[in-house]
Order: structure tokens, then sequence, then C-alpha cells
């Protein structure tokens, strides 16, 4: 297993190398082996994707350091939303949001139905280290080609109702005497969102492929807002027994 | 069906070398000692407050509280406490109640040795449109995917899939096909994107009393005799496989390229082998019976993969015995080992590393046996690759407790963010 190497790794990772870690030490597990997709996905289209949950709007800073919402940065939008931390070096963690991002983000360039009709979002969990400016050059990075947001937020008390909303779990990864290690535990969440602030579909570990997100953002604008019902709480009932 | 070479992208979940079998692959798993066994248990009787209750036993060897109850939360009355699971972040154990078709929502990660309720789904029949049982808690990503075994309109077989979103708000509900409509265990193959469900009977059957309904061949009738695959991502039943006896628990290998699964079929004690073929559609075949049938249906209730696909533990409930199986080639089981547990015994689960094994002993409160075959237990035992051995036994009649039925693991370390790494300042991590 290949040793973190890198200065601004080692940097961020002090206390991680201290226990002289690999990067599988502080990943967590959820199967056995490698994990690579062997099946097509579905067609677009054939298949619903009903809401999951509705979100509220929620102030987020931009890459410039403006405080502005996630709704105002996605409005009219479909938006595919990824919480990462910049820093992140799980293996089965934020790296592999970033990746699918890339990807949707080139085919989203590419495809005349989806281009201008979504917004990608990188929200950072770690508002300490990530400031605007880190996520500014992460977007500088990352070279979007299409629309390709990166926002963080300024403090613990503007992250948390963030995170609760969207029901996303993010926690200091601690050493046994207490010190941060300067991880985070976390499970890899990326949320469709739909225009009206519904999450239509949550991707993590063994489901997230950027073809089948690219499939699901075309079944949601193609059903536009006929096959969505009005609230997805638990006061909405289903068809009774058939 | 054609494999694509789209986007590879290859998540590098840490190696393992056996499994929680049992639980959703979108959940991260306990890789090390577990602390606590949660034990979702059963009201019975003149037994303590009489309620459901969800027990947790110490499990970590050297600790004061190894093999005792460390703490125990009553729900409050009889529901037919039967299957629980974790939510995808494993933060909350979800718990239903097959009787009265509620849900509790319990936080284990907050204080991992004192889960607490923090919410309470009453609205199941409603919510779902009319399904009854709620059984198997899968975690799917931000949900968690409930079967049901029965309906209120008939209290019979046909049931649904239904799904919740991790705050508790409903999501849908989903019919199992017309030719198949009976319901019981749902697993998914995330790689193959495939779902697989099981079938067992409804509620008018489930709460009987078993003797009595074993004699009523009409009502022996209204058992599952299929099992479904699904296009996961879709919800799409493809293909429904003929499997006599009621199939239940269902275990996907876990091993990259093993495009199979193993169910056990309780009322005929035999294990059938669903195994995707080149075209992309799945075969059902018998593989084996579990034990000697000659005097009567063993029922075999539960099965254990271990995570290198090699070792499936299976239980029978009427003799109170686990087999271990070497299933190294999937199409010919191989008995390694014999052990009997009780007079009874229901669910197995297994840990990560392979190494212990823990057994209960209910059924269902109308279908455990009776008088002194009424035992009721918690007992963990050793593998070694060759046989079982105990290590603890917990009388969950004596502790004031009930009829314990599923087991899942906790471990302080995980809730508390610690690495594993910094135990002992040697590099022994979650993989």
């Amino acid at each position: 297993m290949r040793r973190l190497g890198a200065a601004a790794v080692a940097s961020v990772l002090g206390a991680s190398l201290a226990l002289a870690l690999e990067p599988s030490d502080v990943a967590y597990t959820y199967g056995v082996g490698t994990f690579v997709p062997a099946y097509a996905p579905p067609a677009p289209g054939t298949y619903e994707l009903p809401p999951i949950r509705s979100l509220a709007d929620h102030a987020v800073l931009d890459e410039e350091g403006d405080e502005t919402t996630l709704r105002t940065l996605t409005s009219g939008r479909l938006a595919v939303v990824a919480f990462v931390y910049t820093t992140c070096v799980e293996a089965a963690g934020c790296p592999v949001s970033l990746g699918v991002l890339q990807r949707l983000d080139h085919a989203i360039a590419d495809d005349a139905e989806l281009r201008g009709a979504v917004t990608l979002v990188a929200a950072s969990f770690d508002p300490e280290r990530d400031t605007p400016a880190r996520m500014a050059a992460a977007r500088t990075r990352h070279t979007p080609a299409g629309d390709w947001r990166f926002v963080t937020t300024r403090d613990a008390a503007m992250l948390e109702p963030l995170l609760a909303d969207f029901g996303q779990d993010a926690a200091k990864l601690r050493a046994a005497d207490g010190s941060w290690t300067g991880l985070f535990r976390h499970v890899l969440k990326v949320f469709l969102v739909d225009r009206d602030g519904r999450v239509r579909n949550i991707y993590s570990v063994g489901f997230l492929h950027a073809e089948l997100v690219l499939n699901d953002l075309r079944t949601v604008l193609r059903a536009g807002d006929a096959q969505v019902r009005s609230d997805v709480r638990s006061d909405v009932r289903s068809d009774p027994v058939p | 069906m054609s494999k694509i070479a789209w986007l590879i992208v290859v998540l590098v979940a840490s190696l393992a070398h056996a499994d929680e079998t049992c639980m959703s692959p979108y959940m991260p798993k306990i890789t090390g000692q577990e602390d606590y066994v949660y034990v979702w248990t059963v009201g019975m009787d003149g037994v303590g407050d009489g309620s459901d209750k969800l027990v947790t036993v110490g499990a970590r060897p050297g600790s004061p509280s190894y093999g005792k109850v460390v703490s125990s939360v009553s729900v409050g009355g009889r529901h037919e406490a039967h299957h629980a699971g974790f939510t995808d972040d494993r933060r909350y154990l979800w718990a239903g109640g097959l009787d009265t078709s509620m849900i509790w929502v319990f936080d284990v990660a907050s204080d991992p040795a004192h889960p607490k309720i923090v919410k309470t789904i009453s609205t199941f029949v409603q919510d779902s449109g009319g399904v009854v049982g709620t059984h198997t808690f899968f975690a799917l990503p931000g949900r968690m995917l409930i079967t049901g075994l029965s309906n209120a309109k008939d209290l019979g077989g046909k049931t649904a899939l239904v799904e919740y979103a991790n705050d508790g708000g409903f999501v849908r509900t989903i019919w199992l096909p017309d030719d198949a409509p009976y319901g019981y265990d749902a697993r998914v193959q995330p790689r193959l994107n495939r779902m697989l469900t099981s079938s067992f009977t409804g509620k008018k059957n489930y709460m009987r009393d078993l003797g009595e309904l074993m004699g009523d061949a009409e009502a022996m009738k209204a058992f599952g005799n299929t099992a479904v695959v699904w296009d996961f991502h879709a919800r799409k039943p493809l293909q429904t496989l003929a499997m006599p006896g009621a199939p239940l628990e269902i275990r996907w290998a876990l091993q990259p390229r093993h495009d199979w699964a193993i169910t056990g079929a309780a009322l005929t004690s035999k294990l059938w082998l669903v195994e995707q073929a080149p075209d992309g559609r799945f075969t059902a075949n018998d593989i084996g019976s579990v034990g000697d049938q000659s005097k009567g249906p063993l029922l075999l209730v539960d099965l254990s993969l271990s995570a290198d696909d090699r070792y499936l533990f299976a239980d029978t409930f009427m003799d109170g015995t686990c087999r271990v199986f070497d299933v190294s080639d999937p199409h010919a089981p191989k008995l390694v080992t014999t052990e009997k547990i009780g007079s009874q015994v229901n669910m197995v689960s297994q840990t990560w590393d392979g190494k212990r094994v823990y057994f209960t002993s209910s059924l269902l409160s109308a279908w455990d046996k009776k008088g002194k075959d009424n035992e009721q237990f918690l007992a963990a035992y050793g593998f070694d690759g060759t046989k079982l051995s105990p290590l603890f036994r917990l009388d969950f009649v004596a502790e004031k407790l009930g009829r314990p039925h599923i087991m899942h693991f906790g471990q302080d370390q995980f809730y508390k963010n610690q690495l594993y790494a910094a135990e002992g300042a040697t590099r022994t991590a979650s993989r």
C-alpha cells in the first residue's frame, strides 16, 4: 500500500503520519476488494426518481468569499452537490466525488440536452481550512468546462444546518488522546437536487458512477414537474393495496 | 447483459478477509473487535416488563461487561420485534415490529453502550398504502429500504418494498409482481445493479401458532415459492425464479467476479444458488439440503456467508443446529462441521474478521418451542475454520429480557471517531 508522501498532504496529516498511517487506515470499509461496475445503467426516462427530501435554502460562501445561497447558485437548474474537504485522502472518499464531478462536468459540457441545465457544486465541510481562497484554487485546478462551483462556509454554525438538511455525516477523526488527526470520518455522498430544491437521488460508495448520474439528470429533466409529488413528507401516502 | 466500458470508477474499499455478511454494502463495516451486540428482542409473558426491547450486550473479551447486559431499552408493549438495520452512516438503527408494523429509530452513535429512541414511525401501513409487517431494513444512500411481509387488505402474503428517507419521510412503495407477490428479504449487489427478493408468508400465518399452522393444509399453501431478480436502479422486476418452500435469507457473494447469491428455503431446508449466466440472466438451482429431513422439516432459518465466500453458516430451527459448509465451489457445498447450539436456534451473525459467530434462539413468538425447549439465549462462539467453540451464553429468560432475535454490532472506537491504529500505537487498521 502506498504511503502518504506529498508535502502538502503531510502538512495536513501531521498527526496521522506520527501514527504511521496509510490511507487505508483511515478509510471506512464498505465491502471486499475493489469496485468496478459491471452493468449498463437503465435508459433515461424508463424509471422514476421520486423526491427523497425537500431542502431549505442555505447560506454559503462562494469562491470570492461573498455570501450567497445554494439556491441562488443553482437557480433554475438541476444541481449535483458533493460534500468534500480539499485535503481528503480517503480512497473511497472526496477524491472519488471530485473525480466523478469532473467527468460530469466534461460530459455535460458536451451534451446538448444537459448543457446549461445543471450546476455542479463541491461544498466543503471543513470551514477551518477550506477558505474561499482555497476553494477558488481547487476550482482552478479542476478547470471547469461548465457551471461548477466550489463553496464553503464561514464556521460550524453556518455549516451544521447545511449538513443536517442534506443528511451528510462528517465528524473529525480523532486519535485515542482526543487530538484531531486532520481527517474527517464521513460517508461519501453526492446529491442530485431538482429545480425545486428536492433531493431526487443520493449516491455513495458502490453507487456513484458518472454515467448513472447523467442518466438520472436526463430522467429528472425530461419528467419535469409532471411526475413529482408536491410533498414528500410522511403525510404523503402511497396508492392502496392493488 | 452487455458490460460497458464507460467511466470506470474504482472505489478502493479496504480489503477484508471476512465480513458482517448481512449488512448493506452501502454502509461502513465494523472491522475490528466489536464492543457490543445489539439484540432486538421480543417481549415475553411473565418475563421482565413483557415488552419488546433493544438489549445491548458487552462483547469485548476482558471487559467487565463481557457476555453481560449493558443496557436495555423497552419500546413499550409487544409488537413482534423481528429485524433491524443501520442507516447508511451506521449512526441509527431502525427496528421493526411484524405485528404492529411500528418502526423505532435508535441513536447508537451518541453513546454506543446506551442506544436511545430518537424517532418512532407509527404510520407505516398508511404511508405505504397498506403494507404490513416491517421486515428487512436495508440501508441505501440516504434512505432505508424496508420489505413488508403482508398487506392490510387480507393479511395474506401479497406485499411490497417501501422506502423512507433517513429523516423518516416516506418516499415510495413498490409492490412485488403479480406472479411473485410474496416478500421477505431484499439484498442488492451494487456491482451488478441487481436486487434479489425472497418470499415468506402473510400475517395470518406468521402470527399463528406453528403447530396449528402446520396442521392446516390450506394455510400451508400460502407460502412463497419464488425469488425475484430486479433492476435495482430502476426498481423493476426482471425475472421470477421458482424456488419452492419459502426462500428466506439472501446472501450475495462478496468477492469480485462472484456473480452469485445463496438463499435457503425454510420449509424444505434446501440451499439455492442464484447465479448470473453469461447472457446476464439468472438461474436458480437446488444445491443441497441442510440436515436430515426424514423426521420432519428442520426449518432452515438463517444463513451467514464469510467475506471470502468460503464458509456458509446455516441454522435449522427445529434441531437447534448450525451447520457450516465450505462453499468454495458454490455448486457443491461441503459440510465442515455441525454444532448443536440449543433446543432451538434462529439467527446467526458473523463478525467481519470471521473469528466470532453469534446466535439467537427466537424465530417468532408463536413459532418458538414450548415448555423446557423454549430456551431463549444469545450465544457467542469462536470459529477457526474447522469447528465452533463456545465463548459465552446469556440466558434471556433468566435476565428477564424475552425472546432474542436479530443481532447487530457496535463499537466504541467507530462512533467516537478514534483511529483503530491508535490502539496500542500499532497499525492494526480498519481493513
